[in-house]
C-alpha cells in the first residue's frame, strides 16, 4: 500500500484516540467537579445554619419575657437547637434544620398575638435577621438541589454513566425535601 | 498556479483543523462548566465559582456613552474598518478598535451584586453598524469620535472612503448571564448586604458574560464543540490527503 494511505490512517487513528481520551478526561473532570459542587453547596448551607443557630439564643432571650403562655414553642426551639448541635450526618442536620424552620415559623406567627413584643426593637431586628437568613437558606437549599440534580442526571445518562461507574458514582445523591409538617399552615390561637 | 494555491489552502486547513480540534477540548470544558453550575440567586451568592442571571444596573453617576450611537451603557466595544478592493473582490481592514468598561451591578429579583467586567470573555452582538462612502457621510457623532482619534473618513480629492463603524454595548436594564468567580468586594470592608460585600470577577477559571440566556449559551458552545470535535478532524484529514497527493505519496 502507498505510504500516503498509511499516513492518513495513522493520522485518523491518532485523532480518534486523542478525541476519545480528551472526551473521557473531560467527562471524568466534570463528574469530579459535580461531586465536589454538592459538597460545597452543602457546606454553604451549613454556614447559614450556623449563623441561624447563633441567633437563636438571642431570639429566645428576647421573647421569653413576653410569651409566658407559649413556653412549649420555646422549649421545642431550644431542643431543636440542641439536636442540630448533636447532629453528625447530613440527613440528621437536614432534619434538625427542617424542625427549626417550622418552629421559627410558628414562633413568629404566635408573636403576632403580643403587641408589646411586636413593638420591641430588639425582637424586630432579630426577626428581620432570621427571616433574611431563612430566605438565603431556602435559596441555598434550592441551589443544593440543582447541584444534586445535575449530578444525578450525569451519572444516569450515556456516555457519562460509563465513567461514573468507573469512579464508583452509582448511587444518586439525595435532595433536600420539605418536611410534611412544614407544608402545613401555621395554626395561631387567639 | 491554481494547484499551488490549493496546496497553500490545504496546509492552512490542516493546521487550522488541528488547532480547532485541540481548542474544542477547552470549549467542551467551558460548556460543561456552564451546564453543571446551577444559577444562584444574588441574595444568597456564595464566594467561589458562581453563575447569575439578571439585568445590568449602572453605578450612580457612572454611565458611559457609546461612541457612535451615544447610547447609555456600562460597557462598549467598537471597531472602525475600511474596505479595500482587490482583484478577488475586497475585504474589510480594521483601522481601530477598542473597548471601555466600568464596574456595574447585576440585579435579580432578590438583590444586586457588583460586577467587574475586566478580563471577562464578553459575547454580545453588535447593536449598531453604519457605513460611509462616496455620497454618504458618517453621522455627526461618528465624525466627532473619528476626530478624537485623529482619523479621517475622506480619502483622495475629498471623496469619502468606504468605511464601516460598529459598536456593541451593554445598556442598563439589559439582561445578562454571568459565570465567574464571586469574591470579596475590595471597595467595601463590611456590610449586611451582598450587593456591597461581594463582587463577580475574574478568578482562576472561566469568566464569561453574555446577553443570551443560559440555554442559548450552552447550545452555542455545543455547536462549536461539535464543529471542533467532528468538523475539524475531517478538515485535517481532507487537507492531509490533498497535501500527500500533491507530494506524490499515493
Amino acid at each position: 500500500m502507498a505510504a500516503g494511505i498509511w499516513i492518513v490512517i495513522g493520522v485518523v487513528v491518532a485523532l480518534f484516540v486523542i478525541g476519545f481520551f480528551g472526551y473521557f478526561i473531560s467527562v471524568y473532570n466534570s463528574l469530579v467537579r459535580l461531586k465536589n459542587d454538592i459538597k460545597k453547596s452543602w457546606a454553604n448551607i451549613e454556614v447559614m445554619l450556623k449563623q441561624r443557630y447563633d441567633e437563636l439564643p438571642k431570639l429566645i432571650e428576647s421573647v421569653k419575657g413576653y410569651m409566658k403562655h407559649e413556653k412549649q414553642v420555646l422549649v421545642d426551639l431550644t431542643k431543636a437547637r440542641t439536636d442540630f448541635m448533636k447532629a453528625k450526618t447530613m440527613s440528621e442536620k437536614a432534619k434538625a434544620d427542617g424542625t427549626m424552620t417550622g418552629l421559627l415559623k410558628t414562633l413568629f406567627a404566635v408573636a403576632e398575638n403580643y403587641p408589646n413584643l411586636k413593638a420591641n426593637e430588639n425582637f424586630i431586628q432579630l426577626q428581620n435577621r432570621i427571616s433574611s437568613l431563612e430566605n438565603e437558606l431556602s435559596d441555598r437549599r434550592e441551589f443544593y438541589n440543582d447541584s444534586v440534580n445535575n449530578f444525578n442526571i450525569k451519572i444516569q445518562s450515556f456516555p457519562d454513566m460509563i465513567v461514573a461507574r468507573m469512579l464508583g458514582y452509582v448511587q444518586p445523591e439525595v435532595m433536600f425535601k420539605v418536611d410534611e409538617s412544614e407544608k402545613q399552615d401555621v395554626k395561631v390561637q387567639f | 498556479m491554481a494547484e499551488d494555491r490549493l496546496l497553500m489552502y490545504a496546509i492552512i486547513g490542516f493546521f487550522a483543523g488541528l488547532y480547532f480540534f485541540f481548542r474544542s477540548f477547552s470549549l467542551l470544558k467551558e460548556k460543561k462548566l456552564i451546564e453543571n453550575t446551577p444559577t444562584s440567586k444574588i441574595r444568597s451568592l456564595a464566594i467561589g465559582f458562581s453563575e447569575i442571571y439578571g439585568e445590568a444596573v449602572s453605578q450612580k453617576d457612572k454611565v458611559l456613552k457609546s461612541p457612535f450611537s451615544k447610547s447609555d451603557c456600562v460597557y462598549y466595544r467598537y471597531s472602525i474598518e475600511e474596505y479595500r478592493s482587490s482583484k478577488n473582490g475586497g475585504h474589510w481592514v480594521s483601522k481601530d478598535s477598542g473597548e471601555i468598561m466600568d464596574y456595574f451591578y447585576l440585579k435579580d429579583s432578590t438583590g444586586m451584586v457588583l460586577v467587574d467586567p475586566r478580563k471577562a470573555k464578553i459575547e454580545i452582538p453588535d447593536d449598531y453598524s453604519v457605513e460611509s462612502g462616496v455620497g454618504r457621510d458618517p453621522p455627526k457623532e461618528t465624525i466627532a469620535f473619528l476626530k478624537t482619534k485623529g482619523m479621517r473618513y475622506e480619502g483622495l480629492f475629498g471623496f469619502n472612503k468606504r468605511m464601516r463603524y460598529r459598536e456593541a454595548y451593554i445598556a442598563p436594564k439589559d439582561k445578562l448571564y454571568v459565570i465567574g468567580t464571586c469574591g470579596k468586594n475590595p471597595f467595601v470592608q463590611s456590610s449586611p448586604k451582598n450587593e456591597d460585600t461581594l463582587m463577580m470577577q475574574k478568578g482562576s477559571s472561566f469568566y464569561y458574560l453574555s446577553d443570551k440566556p443560559e440555554k442559548d449559551v450552552v447550545s452555542s458552545f455545543g455547536l462549536w464543540v461539535k464543529l471542533g470535535m467532528i468538523g475539524a478532524p475531517v478538515l485535517t484529514v481532507v487537507c492531509l490527503i490533498i497535501i500527500l497527493a500533491y507530494a506524490g505519496a499515493f
